[in-house]
């Protein structure tokens, strides 16, 4: 009886012990790094120098690395957070990966797709030891050094991959996107023939037009909102840049700077011309008839049966929509239908970015490299996905042979020293555009639905909110 | 016989060992022993190892996040990156904003939910506890949803209020036309308490089986009596069951309460808290994760603890008032009787 109280009293102080040693170390830790957010702002370019003397003592650049050369010997483990869980539950990315292990047969890699990506990376992004590989989630610039590793100077790195401008600072570079999409309109192409359509629309009105030849002449629904996944909403603000305005460096370069962006230009462009589309389907009623009850996941199954006729989303999607049922062949890809001085233009621009943990071990890290220069270089993982190449002499898919009129041409990145000031203005206004600011858009479809507000009212509350905004951080107004 | 001899022997052994290892004079070892097994110090010991790990657990995921939480409420900051010191300005903003305390009034419609589902669990403990047939079959029916998780809840009533499918099915199988029917999402001026139906269809078999549990606990013999005195049944609700449950019912339409206030998942989940929708909290969360404004956000969780408390302590103030008349009928009662009693006696006396 003795000998088991004592035993059990034992057991008691070291599990308590235990417990409170993870309580101290976790605690240890956490002040560590606060104190180094706190500092690395302060002091970029102290950090910066860290990253470079690192590389030299034994992590190679992405550049130096020959695929299937360097490193086959090299043994280690690395973990990947990744926000594609379709393609990690259809066992396509364990098929990359087995491909990846003919080549570094050493190097195991393990996968974590993570649902509700965007707001999870960035706790995990909070902890050093999270993993070794992640997209890269939604955080500023400046911050990039604190905890990815450098693939490179940027004149090295745009030679070898598209899009390197995407996570980029102070001339290094940060993130290689995993694929690239251009923004345009998936439709069927059945259905668009069968409502007597012959020409694709190329301005707000031909697409008005059409959709009421479809609401006609076919029992599908014009355009699907797919308004109640939120998020398939904020797809249009991808339009709200060279799309509707054909000039590459508005998006990041002058649009924190124009006084009231979203008034009517009256000549069908500009940011005004595009959610206006949207608001007069909805008034139109060419749209579903209960927008609230949209479902993501069966609408992708009705365009291809041809129950939808279109829906605006990125070329992200054209694959995702034949996959859904049996017609892969009626879905088809058009441009935007915005044109500006005579010629349409469509952004090419990039998906997540592969990160590296600038705190994992050096083998780790140059694992990673060696993963991610993989993936972009031999995987076809962005062609398979129908995404626009990455790698400088990658193939472009089928699905943009609609876009040969069109120019396809990637955005110019902010100026130098503005590179937070999208950021800052779309949190103050909390407009949010490319950037989860859904419930504006959504705004849109109720009001258009219940008439509570004219589109010109909504717009005239952007502007506002724009020039308040504006104001209060201090922006000059230049255009 | 041999092995009782040899535990007897090992016994003392094993003290010698003790005495070894604490290399102490024996008879302060025996005062330290005493002093360790003693009664009291055991019973501290017992207490102090069992309640350290929820204490801890306690504090490092409650209080200190929380804590934290009122540091980021002073503060402008998102999740990553410098934090700038801004006093009160947060809270001034969150007073100033019409999102945030619009989004109470959609809180309103939650609370109507909580007191109808109170009435409504009520109502069945009640019928439960009087026997019926199959009553635990209905029991487990109806708690049911409450083990459901409130995401798959969403998705159900998602298509359950799809138009066309399930709620307008039934409806109209029961002779109502369709083109009479709301659309239950949609409709601004029906939405809430769609979503706030959902809310109620989950938590009142959790409700219910509190009641019954309380019920149960009313000693029966009370009925007896009251039926011999010639109560309805409904008088027995009133006079014996509600005031032995009454403190249950408190607590539960205390979490009701605050429950409504910090409502979530119906609006989140179902409407992606879009169309009019949203709550106090999907709001916060909105201004947290998609605007990262971080220290506005706190700086509501903390407005809304407040709240929380403010709203705790009116019921308990009501409550106290609504039974404290009661108590004070009970007491004149007990005095009035005692009064009889004491003049029957006296009369007694007398003869």
């Amino acid at each position: 009886m003795k000998t088991k109280k004592v035993l059990a009293l034992v057991l008691a102080t070291i599990m308590t012990f235990s417990l409170a040693a993870c309580g101290t170390t976790a605690k240890t830790t956490e002040t560590t790094e606060t104190t180094a957010t706190e500092t690395t702002t302060t002091a970029d370019d102290t950090t910066a120098a860290v990253d470079t003397t690192t590389e030299a003592t034994g992590v190679p650049a992405y550049a130096d690395i020959a695929l299937g050369e360097d490193y086959t010997d090299l043994t280690a483990t690395i973990k990947w957070y990744h926000h594609k869980t379709d393609r990690e539950a259809d066992g396509s990315i364990a098929a990359y990966i087995a491909e990846f292990n003919k080549l570094y047969p050493n190097i195991k890699v393990e996968t974590e797709g993570v649902t509700d990506y965007a707001e999870a990376s960035l706790l995990y992004l909070n902890t050093e030891d999270w993993g070794d590989v992640m997209m890269i989630p939604a955080i500023d610039k400046n911050e990039l050094s604190n905890y990815f590793l450098s693939y490179g100077d940027l004149a090295t790195m745009s030679n070898l991959v598209n899009y390197a401008t995407a996570k980029e600072y102070d001339g290094q570079v940060y993130g290689v996107a995993y694929m690239a999409g251009a923004n345009g309109i998936v439709y069927n192409t059945r259905v668009w023939k069968e409502a007597g359509i012959t020409a694709l629309p190329t301005t707000p009105d031909e697409f008005s037009a059409d959709l009421k030849l479809i609401a006609d002449n076919t029992d599908a629904i014009p355009l699907y909102t797919n308004y109640a996944a939120g998020w398939t909403m904020g797809a249009w603000d991808a339009y709200a840049n060279g799309v509707c305005t054909g000039d590459y460096a508005y998006y990041n370069q002058k649009f924190a700077h124009t006084a009231n962006p979203f008034a009517n230009k009256g000549d069908e462009t500009g940011a005004y011309a595009v959610y206006d589309i949207l608001y007069n389907a909805v008034a139109n009623g060419f749209t579903e008839d209960d927008f609230t009850t949209t479902d993501w996941e069966s609408s992708k199954g009705m365009i291809n049966r041809g129950e939808i006729a279109s829906m605006v989303l990125g070329s992200w999607a054209y694959t995702q929509m034949q996959e859904a049922d049996s017609h892969p062949e009626d879905i088809g890809y058009m441009p935007f239908p915005i044109t500006v001085g005579g010629k349409q233009y469509a952004v090419a621009a990039p998906d997540y970015c592969f990160g590296i943990n600038v705190h994992s071990s050096e083998e780790n890290q140059t694992a990673s490299l060696i993963f991610v220069k993989w993936m972009t270089e031999k995987s076809g993982w962005s062609y398979n996905e129908g995404g626009l190449p990455i790698n400088k002499d990658g193939e472009y898919p089928a699905l943009y042979s609609a876009f040969s009129n069109c120019v396809l041409q990637e955005e110019e990145v902010a100026l130098e020293g503005e590179d937070n000031l999208l950021t800052d203005i779309n949190t103050e206004t909390e407009l949010n555009f490319n950037n989860g600011g859904d419930k504006k858009v959504q705004e849109i479809v109720e009001c258009a639905s219940d008439k509570s507000k004219t589109f010109d009212e909504i717009m005239d509350s952007w502007n506002t909110k724009w020039t308040d905004a504006q104001s209060s951080l201090g922006i000059e107004v230049l255009y | 016989m041999t092995e009782k001899t040899s535990v007897l022997e090992k016994k003392p052994k094993s003290f010698e060992n003790l005495n070894v290892l604490g290399n102490q004079g024996p008879s302060e070892k025996k005062t330290f022993y005493i002093w360790f097994h003693s009664r009291k110090i055991q019973k501290r010991l017992v207490m102090f190892t069992f309640m350290f790990l929820p204490i801890a657990l306690l504090g490092i995921f409650t209080y200190y996040p929380f804590t934290q939480m009122i540091d980021f409420s002073f503060h402008k900051m998102k999740w990553i990156g410098a934090r700038e010191w801004v006093g009160f300005k947060n809270y001034i903003d969150v007073f100033k904003r019409e999102d945030c305390f619009g989004a109470l009034k959609n809180s309103l419609y939650y609370m109507g939910g909580a007191v109808f589902q109170l009435c409504l669990a009520l109502y069945l403990a009640t019928i439960l506890s009087f026997g019926v047939k199959g009553g635990k079959f209905f029991k487990g029916l109806m708690f049911f949803p409450y083990l459901i998780n409130g995401i798959a809840i969403g998705f159900i009533f998602k298509f359950f209020y799809t138009r066309g499918f399930v709620l307008d099915t039934v409806l109209q199988a029961i002779g109502l036309n369709i083109d009479n029917l709301p659309y239950w999402l949609k409709d601004q001026s029906i939405n809430n308490v769609s979503l706030a139906a959902t809310s109620v269809w989950k938590y009142f078999g959790q409700n219910m089986v509190l009641f019954v549990g309380a019920i149960m606990s009313v000693d029966s013999e009370l009925y007896e009596a009251a039926t011999l005195d010639g109560a309805n049944k409904w008088q027995q609700f009133c006079y014996i069951i509600l005031p032995s449950i009454k403190t249950i019912v408190l607590l539960n339409l205390i979490l009701s309460i605050t429950g409504s206030l910090s409502a979530f998942e119906p609006a989140f989940v179902i409407t992606d808290s879009a169309n009019g929708t949203g709550t106090y909290f999907t709001t916060m969360h909105e201004i947290a994760y998609t605007s990262q404004k971080v220290g506005l956000a706190a700086a509501m969780a903390v407005i809304l603890f407040g709240m929380i408390i403010l709203a705790t302590i009116f019921q308990k103030v009501l409550f106290a008032v609504l039974f404290k008349n009661a108590e004070i009928e009970d007491k004149k009662g007990g005095k009035k009787r005692e009064n009889k009693i004491n003049r029957m006696k006296k009369r007694k006396g007398i003869i």
